[in-house]
């Protein structure tokens, strides 16, 4: 039994082309046999013991993968059997539809496998088999990853920890890589660039690259992103989004607008076709109003014109009454009639006096009664003739009196014939011209009152007044939607300030807790500066010293000595045998001492530890940073979102308040149209009133002239009329006055010749009286008394017959002259009050007349208007692509009187529609211009199609205003500016995670020089020294990662504020770093692009370079070697650095305690080497107890220094044997 | 000489150099950068000063740029015209259609050649433009899109859908359109009617 653990024998059973192969392998090994053999095949079996990944086998595609080709059969087995220190033990590979694992407690025993006929076993059946012979075995291992666990040791279950190979420890994961590398780079050349991959893979894991495809799309996102920001943000693009605002609001306006007139045409259009009938009907009706209204009129007119005629007449016969009356009483006046009427009452009184006087005068007479009656005869008689005489020519005078007053009488019969029949004339004349005056007047009246009902008529009332209602209404709305606006604006505003303060606090929140742990992150930072300074320096120092050259220093020295002395480089440490366990000679007691020096790996710990502390504080601070941007974002949603809606609420007022100040301002102007209209409709109606009435007045004037002339006329005609009658009169009169005068001149001179003869008489009497003694004195005053009395009794009588006229006219009519004035006044009042009657009745009708015509004339308007705009629809608008635009809503409108008509509303439509046209290719071009602005797929889908409906477009431009309200570019840019900090601090860390291999990668470096200072090549001169070194990576992409890494160091965690020129608050220096940031990352998307690597992985990040001296030869520093000396010698130098690789890794990568352990390099294809090389190489492995695994292509003696050779053999049915040659290993 | 010209500087020579156009709408190679980079005021200068000494001069359109020569001969001038005058039917047809391609449209010939055959004004129009052979429409309307792509108006924004975007530069051909005015000559001259160039 061996001192050590080693994979000791391989057994194949029903593999491949392989239906049984037992190899050993407890020492060199080597394969002979030609290509296609299954030497390689082998090779892979031997190399899946130890790497237990089907993958990693180097099986290309193009080939069947390792489970199909290898475990054909249900009893397909490879058994790996492993020998200990105390006993051998077996796992088992097969398939069970997967590839499993069985440990067995047991050394491989081919009876276990097979039946009775050699016939390979199922696996329960080799289980069966086992517990029959009361072997322990696993459970089945399903995973690959667990069997790797048991095989490196690291494994929990205390059942399976005894099948392991060697101890591993945390890095056991890099023996099976280096084992496998080996096997797959043995064909490559001597690169740099393998050993690269080899240390690199060898220590890569899963993580331990960047995946640049990853990276590309991180970049790629934040790059598209940022170029839509940029692009949003540029000066041209917000003008258009001004302009595509601007226009969206124009195009709404007309849309509304159209909107409404094709609801409004909808409603007329229906009005008019329900209307119809019902006004034509109104018409008529209001046509035989007016009929009945104007004979009603006419029947009052003349009903009235009668009773004034007749009130006229009685007028006019009062008023000839009163005059005649006038005049007789003014007659009567001039003839003295109140004297002649006092004398007339003193007539009896004079009667009586005369009786009394002559009866005195008989009593005196009565002696003398015969002289006295003699004389009296005589008197007598003389007075008779006088009388007779008086009696005659009164008789001729009266007769010419008579005859000259018939002539004046006939005359003035003749006269007033004449003037009657003039005054017919006149009368009749100025009858036609008063009734034409009449008729003007009438109807000046009417046209005054025409004019009052037009001055008290209000034309377009109803338009006015449902325009002033809707005025009231669409102001009540304003002012509510002013102060809704105000008080929304209000909550923006402190909405807006609350987000600040919001943003301010996440903010401060950020920078502080960025300063804190940056500040935590530096300190780690120098912490970990010490450690390498204390790793990079402890070769030269103390420390180095103490690790190579004494054993188990650190339960020593490393108790008593502090790290400052360890690390410092000038202590010259000398081993002094005799003091080798003392201190200066002292012996000291240490156990309970407790260790205060600390292993590499400890101060790698430490480091690591740092770091993975730097990482967390980095993720904290990410995470801290990412829940930052959340409630930033959330905050930003939250507000955002609430100010989003309320500024639409706001743009939403303001459109309507925008929209009712136009609607207000239409309206006013409508308003005063009304108004201009009604004016203008009063005046039109007044100015032919006014029109009417001046012709009227004129008319007037001219009948008013005529008829002035016509009465100038017939005065004259009276004049002359009348002087020629009165010239007529007085030469009647003249003439009868010379007559009459002549005829009393004979009569005063015939009288006085009576008067003389009774003078004589009176005297003959007297004296004869005298002689009878009779007082003649007193007979003669009586007689004179007599005839005093009888001459006043003449004169009275005289007047009697004028008294007399008068008394029976005063009895008949001045008495009654107040009694008829009153009655004429009467009449007079009556006469006015039927005229204002009937003038007030004319005014009525005439109001009511024209009401009646406005109203007919408004319904016969309307329905010439309703057929009109049905016309216009049908012919002019039916047909256009507006109608079909809005047939909808015109088809669904309900019947209602608008303010407008179905032409007006067509014409507006059409005009509008082309209008709307106009301002709808403006704001498509604006849109499409802005859309065209950003990439196809940007991230605010700020995309349409040259197709896109109006709705799509609309849609875009209402998203597009949502995403201004909404102040989304804060968000976007705050997402992408948190998205620069996180790529920047992701790339960062990658590179950070990848860098800090580059410490192992710098130790295993060192343990590889180390390693090759440690080749005994003195031996044999061959190889004189193999030096590496390692140098910066020039892979671009790395170095922009690196400086990505560096920009984030020196930065720290930053988070892209001021990124975009939004925020200029930032001021210049964030504007910097972003800028730096941004260009950065730019670099790297190029540098990616361009050198189209899917991934970063360890071995780019640095540059190996070797000097390799062989004999004379000596390459210099070179990334590749091409040829060193011979194949052999290349082969050789390869396999040397491929075992000190490999040698390295697995001390790297085991237990300290596990020592006592060997594996296998499996190289191929080492037919080339010499025998001398061989041997050299075999020992340089055996040296680092590593055994060899190499193929041969055919016998050559070199299989001689071997202590296994198996050769393969094809046999029939393409099936290969695999036996063992038999040689004697010479040295191994 | 320092003329402090930016990097990109031989990239905008080598597109413009060619008579094309470099649009702020341009998303390939870069052409959005490219015109901010003209179009800063600093650079500008620089390289209109930089450019003169070729005798070429940056001519500024509606957000975009070109060449133009300086003390162009009449017979190059004649000859753009030359090459200009097939654009003409091309922009008419363009115009004609219910959407009508302006700038930053994006569409697919496909789009455009069913327009057109649905549309027998449109067909007619397609039909006359004389300067290619394909046979069917939408075999023409991509080929007056990869030539309008050559002479960059147009981008090609996706290979596989086809998908164009109209450049800025488009605006020179409406405006080049627009100038056109067009004469009657008096009757009984040899070539009546005819156009002009402003």
């Amino acid at each position: 039994m061996e001192n050590f653990r080693i994979l000791n024998r391989i057994v194949m059973i029903n593999i491949a082309n392989n239906k049984y192969a037992d190899v050993e392998l407890s020492g060199n090994t080597c394969f002979v046999g030609t290509n296609n053999f299954g030497k390689t095949s082998l090779q892979r079996a031997i190399l899946f013991f130890y790497s237990a990944n089907s993958r990693g086998l180097g099986i290309s595609q193009s080939q069947k993968p390792f489970e199909e080709h290898y475990f054909r059969y249900e009893n397909s087995f490879i058994v790996y059997e492993i020998t200990t220190e105390d006993k051998n033990f077996f796992v088992m590979a097969y398939r069970h539809n997967k590839l499993c694992f069985r440990f067995v407690d047991a050394a491989y025993n081919a009876d276990f496998f097979f039946n009775e006929n050699d016939e390979a076993l199922k696996i329960g059946d080799v289980l069966k088999k086992l517990d029959k012979f009361g072997i322990y075995y696993s459970n089945q291992i399903d995973t690959f990853e667990r069997y790797r666990n048991i095989i490196y040791g690291t494994e929990t279950d205390k059942n399976l920890t005894k099948f392991h190979l060697l101890k591993g420890n945390e890095k056991y994961q890099n023996i099976p890589k280096s084992i496998t590398n080996v096997f797959l780079s043995s064909k490559a050349s001597i690169d740099s660039r393998f050993i690269k991959d080899f240390i690199a893979n060898s220590l890569s894991n899963e993580n331990s690259s960047i995946k640049l495809e990853q990276v590309e799309r991180q970049l790629r996102q934040f790059n598209e992103k940022y170029t839509d920001i940029e692009t949003y943000l540029k000066k041209e693009t917000q003008q258009l989004i001004e302009l595509i605002d601007k226009k969206f609001d124009q195009v709404k306006m007309l849309k509304g607008s159209q909107f409404e007139l094709a609801e409004k045409l909808g409603s007329s259009l229906k009005y008019a076709e329900v209307q119809n009938e019902a006004i034509r009907e109104a018409s008529k009706a209001k046509e035989e109003a007016l009929e009945i209204l104007v004979s009603d009129f006419n029947a009052l007119k003349g009903n009235s014109e009668e009773k004034q005629k007749d009130i006229r007449e009685e007028i006019g016969y009062y008023d000839r009454t009163i005059r005649e009356a006038n005049k007789k009483l003014k007659d009567y006046k001039e003839k003295n009639i109140e004297e002649a009427v006092e004398k007339n009452k003193q007539k009896e009184q004079l009667q009586v006096e005369l009786n009394m006087a002559r009866k005195e005068y008989e009593t005196l007479t009565s002696n003398v009664k015969s002289i006295e009656l003699k004389y009296s005869s005589l008197i007598e008689q003389l007075r008779n003739d006088k009388a007779a005489f008086i009696n005659t020519t009164n008789t001729k005078t009266s007769l010419i009196f008579n005859d000259y007053n018939e002539r004046q009488l006939l005359a003035k019969n003749e006269h007033n014939k004449k003037d009657g029949e003039l005054k017919e004339k006149r009368e009749r004349s100025l009858g036609d011209l008063n009734a034409e005056v009449t008729s003007k007047q009438i109807e000046f009246n009417e046209l005054k009152s025409e004019e009052k009902v037009i001055r008290n008529t209000r034309f377009y009332e109803n338009e006015i007044k449902l325009l002033e209602t809707e005025l009231a209404e669409l102001r009540a709305v304003t002012y509510k939607n002013r102060s809704e606006k105000a008080i929304k604006s209000n909550m923006i505003q402190t909405l807006q300030k609350e987000w600040e303060n919001t943003e301010g606090k996440l903010k401060s929140s950020l920078s502080n807790q960025l300063s804190k742990i940056n500040n935590e992150i530096i300190k780690k930072k120098t912490e970990i500066k010490e450690i390498e300074s204390k790793l990079s320096s402890q070769a030269d120092a103390f420390y180095g010293y103490l690790e190579k050259n004494v054993k188990d220093w650190h339960l020593t020295i490393g108790k008593v000595c502090n790290e400052e002395i360890l690390f410092r480089t000038d202590l010259k440490p000398a081993y002094k045998k005799e003091l080798a366990n003392s201190l200066y000679g002292i012996s000291l007691e240490l156990d309970t001492v407790s260790v205060y020096s600390k292993s590499i790996e400890e101060y790698q710990a430490e480091k690591t530890s740092r770091l993975t502390e730097i990482k967390e504080l980095e993720d904290s601070l990410s995470q801290f940073q990412t829940s930052n941007n959340e409630e930033k974002i959330l905050a930003a949603d939250r507000f955002g979102k609430q100010i989003g809606e309320l500024k639409e609420d706001v743009k939403v007022l303001t459109y309507s308040l925008e929209l009712a100040e136009k609607r207000e301002k239409k309206l006013m102007n409508e308003f005063e149209d009304w108004k201009q209209k009604a004016s203008a409709e009063t005046e039109e109606a007044l100015k032919g009133n006014r029109q009417k009435q001046n012709i009227v007045e004129e008319e007037l004037a001219i009948l008013n002239k005529k008829k002035n002339n016509l009465l100038s006329d017939f005065n004259d005609q009276f004049d002359q009329l009348k002087k020629h009658h009165e010239e007529r009169i007085v030469d009647l009169k003249s003439r009868q006055e010379k007559e009459i005068k002549e005829i009393e001149d004979e009569k005063d001179k015939t009288v006085k010749s009576f008067d003389d003869k009774e003078a004589e008489f009176t005297t003959e009497k007297e004296s004869s009286f005298k002689s009878k003694g009779v007082d003649s004195k007193q007979i003669k005053e009586i007689d004179k008394r007599i005839k005093a009395l009888q001459d006043e009794t003449k004169e009275i009588d005289q007047y009697s017959q004028l008294v007399n006229d008068y008394l029976k006219d005063k009895r008949e009519l001045f008495d009654k002259l107040p009694d008829l004035i009153q009655k004429k006044e009467d009449y007079v009042k009556t006469s006015n009050e039927m005229a204002n009657h009937l003038e007030e009745a004319s005014r009525k009708y005439n109001l009511k007349r024209m009401e009646i015509n406005k109203e007919k004339r408004a319904y016969d308007e309307e329905l010439i208007e309703f057929n009109n705009g049905i016309n216009y629809f049908t012919k002019n608008f039916r047909e256009t692509p507006v109608y079909n635009k809005y047939a909808d809503i015109v088809e669904r409108a309900e019947p209602r009187k608008t303010n407008y008509t179905v032409m007006d509303l067509c014409t507006q439509l059409l005009k509008n529609d082309s209008h709307f046209n106009e301002e709808y290719g403006a704001f498509q071009r604006y849109v499409n211009e802005f859309s065209g602005k950003f990439r196809l797929e940007n991230h605010f889908n700020f995309i349409i199609r040259n197709d896109a409906s109006q709705a799509e477009y609309e849609r875009f431009a209402q998203n597009l205003m949502n995403f201004i309200h909404e102040n989304k570019i804060e968000l976007s840019v705050a997402e992408t500016a948190t998205q620069i900090g996180l790529v920047t601090d992701s790339i960062a860390t990658k590179v950070k995670e990848l860098s800090n291999q580059q410490d192992k990668i710098q130790h295993i470096i060192t343990l590889i020089a180390e390693d090759f200072k440690k080749a005994e090549f003195e031996e044999s001169k061959l190889i004189e020294f193999i030096k590496i070194k390692i140098e910066e990576s020039d892979n671009k992409v790395y170095k922009l990662l690196k400086k990505i890494e560096e920009f984030k160091d020196e930065h720290g965690m930053f988070y892209g504020e001021g990124l975009f020129n939004t925020d200029y608050a930032s001021g210049g220096k964030n504007k910097e770093i972003n800028n730096r940031a941004v260009k950065l990352l730019e670099s790297l998307r190029h540098a990616i692009k361009e050198q189209e690597q899917e991934e970063i992985r360890l071995q780019d990040l640095f540059e190996l370079k070797f000097n390799i001296k062989e004999g004379v030869n000596e390459t210099g520093w070179t990334h590749k070697i091409d040829s060193i000396g011979s194949t052999g010698t290349d082969i050789l130098v390869k396999a040397i650095i491929y075992i000190t690789l490999l040698h390295v890794f697995i001390k790297e990568s085991s237990h300290r305690s596990s020592k006592e352990f060997k594996v296998h390099c499996i190289i191929d294809e080492v037919g080339q080497i010499s025998a001398h090389y061989l041997r050299e190489l075999l020992k340089f492995a055996k040296n680092r107890n590593i055994m060899m695994i190499n193929g041969l292509p055919n016998k050559s003696g070199l299989e001689s220094h071997y202590r296994y050779t198996y050769q393969f053999r094809r046999e029939e049915a393409g099936n290969v044997r695999v036996f063992p040659s038999i040689v004697t290993e010479v040295e191994a | 000489m320092d003329y402090k010209l930016p990097k990109q500087t031989h990239e905008i020579f080598s597109i413009m150099a060619r008579g094309h156009f470099i649009s702020s709408n341009g998303t390939k190679d870069n052409m959005g950068k490219l015109y901010d980079i003209i179009n800063n005021p600093e650079n500008f200068d620089h390289f209109q000063e930089y450019f003169n000494i070729i005798r070429y001069k940056i001519e500024r359109g509606n957000n975009f740029f070109y060449f133009s020569k300086l003390e162009e001969t009449n017979s190059i001038i004649e000859k753009k015209l030359e090459t200009f005058e097939k654009y003409i039917d091309i922009i008419d047809l363009f115009a004609s259609m219910d959407n009508k391609i302006t700038i930053g449209s994006r569409f697919r010939p496909s789009e455009i050649a069913e327009e057109c055959n649905a549309n027998v004004r449109l067909k007619q129009k397609l039909q006359k433009i004389p300067l290619y052979r394909s046979e069917t429409l939408s075999n023409k309307v991509r080929e007056i899109c990869d030539l309008m792509t050559r002479d960059s108006f147009l981008e090609k924004e996706d290979e596989v859908s086809e998908n164009y975007k109209v450049l800025d530069s488009y605006s020179y051909l409406m405006d080049m359109i627009n100038s056109i005015a067009i004469y009657e000559e008096p009757p009984g001259s040899e070539n009546a009617g005819g156009i002009i160039y402003n």
